[in-house]
């Protein structure tokens, strides 16, 4: 029950996009396209759950003093290895997250992963709490790009969806429509939370 | 200055283990990826060119020299039919909007531009980034390498444009000065 608990912190009440506010920088700039979002998300599980679960093992021979360079290589190794099987065998993603990949490593919400949770806990917690935080992720990523190219360039999954004579909003998809599509919907989804909280007590 | 050394060394341990795990995975990647970027530009070359041409790597001294004077050439391929030489492609880095495009272009020995593929890029989608589509790429086909190569650009996308037209158009000296004789 407990796990459940930490799972679901992760996707709905800490939400690192929406609620947290962190790892705003990936966010705003990879959520062009919907397959971007969701490869950037993806990356993103996979490294927040190997480095939680290797930090989480390794808290008791990590002494204080070096815990964060200690941190920065476990997480380095994950998003580097993460880096080249993209290279391998998803070019056209490993393409078009760019540098966002590499910069996985300073990506805020991993590192707030390691200090807040599995320094302090279990591996299983911590592999739990890798997979919740890495999924509310991915879901802010895949709603934010859903609307942003559904919107802004006709498509979804770089299907068109509307006949020729629509016109995209090609806003949305450059940098300006990443801030007014991210401000809308951190809106709606703490409304939305908040309702819920309010109803539960 | 014991607990510095005993730090030093636990950190000397996980930089250790941390290198030896990327040495792994770089051995279970590094052929696939060696593989896939030869398939990338021999499936550009073939479509620049048809299929019927067969492909090779310019002679290296040749290809190392202008590269050289020419840093963002990356490599030069000739198309040969038979024996004869039927044209060269130039594989260079240009500056895009959002960062470097990687360009495949295609000149027949006649002088004229056989084709031009975008192989790499990082533009926005829905605007630079449909300068990979066949019917920007296709505006290229044909034009003479006599004069500097221009073509209608991408609307919303002018960035993009200039970044190819300017790839394109260092390549066309590269053909006039060094290959084209």
């Amino acid at each position: 029950m407990k796990l459940f608990k930490i799972f679901k912190n992760g996707i709905i009440n800490d939400n690192p996009i929406f609620v947290q506010l962190i790892g705003m920088c990936s966010t705003l700039a990879v959520t062009t396209s919907v397959s971007n979002g969701l490869a950037m998300g993806l990356a993103v599980v996979a490294v927040l759950m190997g480095s939680n679960l290797v930090i989480s093992l390794l808290r008791n021979s990590t002494p204080e003093k070096i815990r964060i360079p200690a941190f920065v290589i476990v997480i380095a190794t994950f998003v580097t290895i993460v880096e080249m099987f993209m290279k391998a065998y998803a070019q056209p993603i490993y393409q078009a997250l760019g540098i966002f990949l590499p910069l996985i490593v300073v990506n805020c919400i991993i590192f707030a992963r390691a200090e807040a949770f599995a320094f302090k806990n279990g591996p299983v917690a911590s592999l739990i709490d890798g997979l919740g935080m890495g999924l509310g992720y991915t879901l802010a990523l895949v709603t934010l790009s859903t609307v942003r190219e559904i919107f802004g360039a006709g498509s979804f999954f770089g299907i068109p969806l509307f006949g020729e004579s629509f016109q995209p909003a090609g806003i949305l998809v450059m940098p300006p429509g990443a801030f007014i599509v991210l401000g809308i919907l951190i809106g709606i989804f703490n409304v939305a939370r908040r309702k819920k909280a309010t109803s539960e007590i | 200055m014991k607990e510095t050394l005993k730090l030093g060394i636990i950190l000397f341990v996980f930089t250790v283990v941390s290198a030896g795990v990327l040495a792994v995975s770089n051995n279970a990647t590094k052929g696939k990826i060696a593989e896939l970027e030869m398939a990338g530009s021999i499936g550009a070359l073939q479509e620049i060119f048809g299929e019927d041409v067969k492909f090779q790597p310019l002679e290296e001294n040749k290809q190392n020299q202008i590269i050289e004077a020419n840093p963002s050439v990356v490599e030069i391929f000739e198309a040969l039919n038979g024996d004869s030489v039927v044209g060269y492609a130039i594989k260079n880095i240009s500056k895009g909007f959002g960062g470097d495009l990687l360009l495949m272009t295609g000149f027949n020995i006649d002088g004229t531009v056989s084709g031009m593929r975008v192989l790499e890029h990082s533009e926005t989608p829905g605007l630079g980034a449909r300068s990979e589509e066949p019917e920007f790429t296709n505006r290229f086909i044909g034009l003479s390498t006599a004069d500097d190569i221009t073509v209608e650009a991408l609307s919303g996308a002018t960035g993009t444009t200039n970044g190819v037209l300017a790839g394109v158009n260092s390549a066309r000296e590269i053909f006039n000065s060094e290959l084209s004789n």
